[in-house]
């Protein structure tokens, strides 16, 4: 036995050291504060069907490795990091969903919600494809599924984008299906003068063919220091809309001898209906929108939002009746706070208000709000549990907020 | 397996000096390491505080706390680590060629020895993963040494302390030699082992057929690389992303359990049948 101890040393330093530093790493995982939405006023209610999704950076040392964490009324958790979560990747919760219900249909599929559309009887997606190598023609597809949930029947297929030669890049921007059409809203950005535009494809889904395809929006290439840019108004990205909603502006770029900024110089609002392709200027006199994109569109009623100092100011628009309604403010709490960003979404009438940004010296708060009778219904802060005593240094940003 | 264990004894005994050197110098290295650095840090404090008249608390705002990463990242930390996989690298090769060359060819005593010739094989590959999970343990044995060593040079007030499992987590490049779970560990050195196999199998096509077999070699390895590469490659571009990424790596772990397996059966063919010396 003698003769072996050099090799039976090393193997038991090997077992007993690197046995010894998983068993630790195991079990004294990483402390991450906990976050809880406090409730300042209001029903605490009104936010259980809240998601907040964000990273969590501790900065109180060089390490500025982040963590990706959900705060929900019922605390926060956060994202493991697993070496099998990490092979699995996080796509957003809404194709996470997707994946697990619909496992062969997800194969293969972009993990980008834009490209999705559901209902009660389907789920389709569309992207576009092209063939890598040539570089100076692409020849551009739309790859096109539709996963009908009854029958679990997939109709995939294939269109060419016509006057694909014509094109530098194309990019799909949002999807709808009514009854056997499928209608694309795409951006393309045209090769001889890099104009954009916004462009509607509609496909015959029975034929597989491209039925009709007409741009919408021009966005031409700006002279001098003026340029446009056109926005698609936020929506729920899934689901039905029988109007587009588009945001044309013309910025002109102005340089101080100190900065640089940007002034809007004109503003079109723009709703297209998606079967008619009507197109209709909606205009509603003095309303500026600012550079937050706060306003969302919930279907029905767009809601135009812009911060003007503490308060949220709300402009109602409803599409059917093609009327303006009562414009009506929500109180923001700390102006400072403000600045750091704010999101907002719509569902079932209520308007769920977050801010962006948190740490030890910005504060974040929560608003929920009925857009019916203009009431706040709940209001809060995000807060870290058993507020420590010691000064911890962090910085929590929060990307994206759902209601499920 | 009594064989195979004496085997990889005696292998171990001839590289015993080759290791320690190697462990020795990373002591050494890392340990100057933590005071030049501890230094460097201390007298930049001294320097703002007492010459720039800075106050202690503006100077923490400014530079931070000093904490073992900054140690981690330097130099004098990285670079042991580098010689010690250059070093493995090296042996890799050596571990065969030196049974060739030398004061007698010691490869006949090897091959005319009462057991299976494979042995030969697995006591050199086991060899490999020994040297190698010795000098990762070593590694995890002095970083709480190095960091008593800056407890007692930098003060309390401008350090801060982090386990070993915070460092490691931090530093992607050290994730890598010590990856954060087992799972990782176990594919990542896995992983490691095929790529020495198929070395293995390379160099005894060269030991079998000189010239030629450096051709055959080089070719096997590049069939290996191919075939192991093979499912991201129909993933990506034939079937347009078909796979979930976890069936993929389940292939992937299929595919290196197929290459290792050939390996090992063409490195026994050929230490049996086509071995020269």
């Amino acid at each position: 036995m003698r003769k072996y101890w050099k090799s039976t040393a090393i193997i038991v330093l090997i077992v007993l050291t690197i046995g010894t530093f998983y068993v630790n790493s195991a079990t004294s995982a990483e402390q991450h504060p906990e976050f809880v939405i406090q409730t300042q006023s209001g029903d605490a209610k009104e936010i259980n069907s809240l998601v907040l999704e964000g990273s969590y950076t501790d900065t109180s040392s060089m390490n500025y490795v982040s963590t990706n964490l959900k705060i929900t009324a019922d605390g926060s958790t956060y994202n493991s990091r697993s070496f099998l979560d990490q092979v699995t990747g996080q796509p957003p919760t809404m194709i996470k969903e997707f994946r697990e219900e619909y496992r062969t249909f997800m194969r293969g599929k972009q993990s980008w919600v834009n490209l999705y559309f559901e209902n009660n009887d389907f789920l389709a997606y569309a992207d576009v494809n092209y063939k890598m190598g040539s570089l100076r023609t692409r020849d551009f597809t739309f790859d096109l599924s539709v996963l009908n949930k009854e029958d679990d029947h997939i109709n995939s297929f294939t269109v060419k984008v016509p006057n694909s030669g014509e094109l530098d890049h194309i990019f799909v921007e949002d999807i709808q299906l009514f009854d056997n059409e499928m209608i694309l809203i795409t951006q393309n950005i045209m090769k001889n003068d890099f104009n954009n535009e916004t462009h509607i494809y509609t496909i015959d889904i029975s034929n597989q063919t491209i039925s009709n395809h007409e741009p919408i929006v021009q966005d031409p290439q700006g002279q001098g220091d003026t340029s446009f840019n056109v926005q698609i108004m936020r929506t729920n990205p899934t689901k039905a809309n029988e109007h587009l909603v588009l945001i044309k502006r013309e910025v002109k770029v102005i340089e101080d001898t100190e900065s640089i900024r940007e002034e809007v110089i004109n503003e079109e609002i723009i709703s297209v209906n998606l079967q008619t392709k009507e197109k209709e200027e909606i205009n509603i006199p003095d309303l500026q929108l600012d550079n937050n994109q706060l306003s969302f569109y919930d279907g029905s009623t767009i809601y135009f939002m812009i911060l003007a100092g503490q308060e949220l100011v709300v402009t109602p628009y409803s599409l059917e009746k093609d009327q303006v309604g009562q414009a009506f403010s929500i109180q923001l709490s700390g102006e400072k706070d403000i600045v750091h960003g704010q999101m907002t979404t719509v569902k079932d009438g209520k308007l769920y208000l977050a801010s962006a940004q948190m740490s030890s010296t910005i504060d974040a708060g929560v608003i929920v709000a009925d857009l019916k009778t203009t009431k706040t219904l709940f209001k809060g802060q995000i807060a870290l549990k058993g507020s420590s005593e010691e000064k911890h240094h962090f910085e929590l940003y929060l990307h994206e907020m759902f209601v499920k | 397996m009594k064989n195979y264990l004496k085997l990889v004894n005696f292998e171990f005994n001839r590289i015993a000096i080759l290791f320690s050197a190697l462990l020795g110098i990373t002591f050494v290295a890392q340990i100057v390491g933590v005071i030049v650095q501890s230094r460097s840090y201390l007298s930049m404090a001294n320097e703002k505080i007492y010459d720039e008249m800075m106050s202690k608390a503006q100077f923490l705002e400014i530079f931070g706390q000093m904490s073992f990463l900054q140690i981690a990242r330097s130099v004098w930390f990285m670079g042991p680590i580098a010689f010690c996989i250059a070093g493995v690298g090296f042996y890799i090769f050596l571990i065969w060629y030196r049974d060739w060359i030398g004061k007698n060819t010691f490869i006949y005593r090897l091959l005319m020895l009462p057991t299976t010739r494979l042995n030969i094989f697995y006591s050199k590959i086991t060899n490999i993963l020994i040297m190698t999970f010795g000098l990762v343990a070593f590694q995890l044995i002095i970083i709480p040494i190095e960091m008593l060593v800056m407890k007692v040079m930098v003060p309390n007030e401008f350090r801060r302390d982090m386990g070993v499992n915070e460092i490691v987590s931090s530093m992607p490049e050290l994730g890598i030699i010590i990856p954060t779970s087992i799972v990782e560990l176990i594919l990542y050195y896995g992983a490691g082992m095929l790529v020495v196999s198929i070395l293995f199998t390379a160099i005894l096509m060269e030991r079998s057929y000189r010239w030629k077999g450096i051709f055959a070699g080089l070719i096997y390895s590049a069939v290996a690389a191919v075939v192991l590469i093979s499912p991201v490659f129909l993933h990506e571009f034939v079937l347009n992303g078909f796979f979930y990424p976890i069936e993929l790596l389940i292939l992937e772990i299929v595919m290196g359990l197929i290459v290792l397996a050939l390996s090992v059966w063409l490195s026994g063919f050929l230490l049996k049948n086509k071995i020269t010396v």
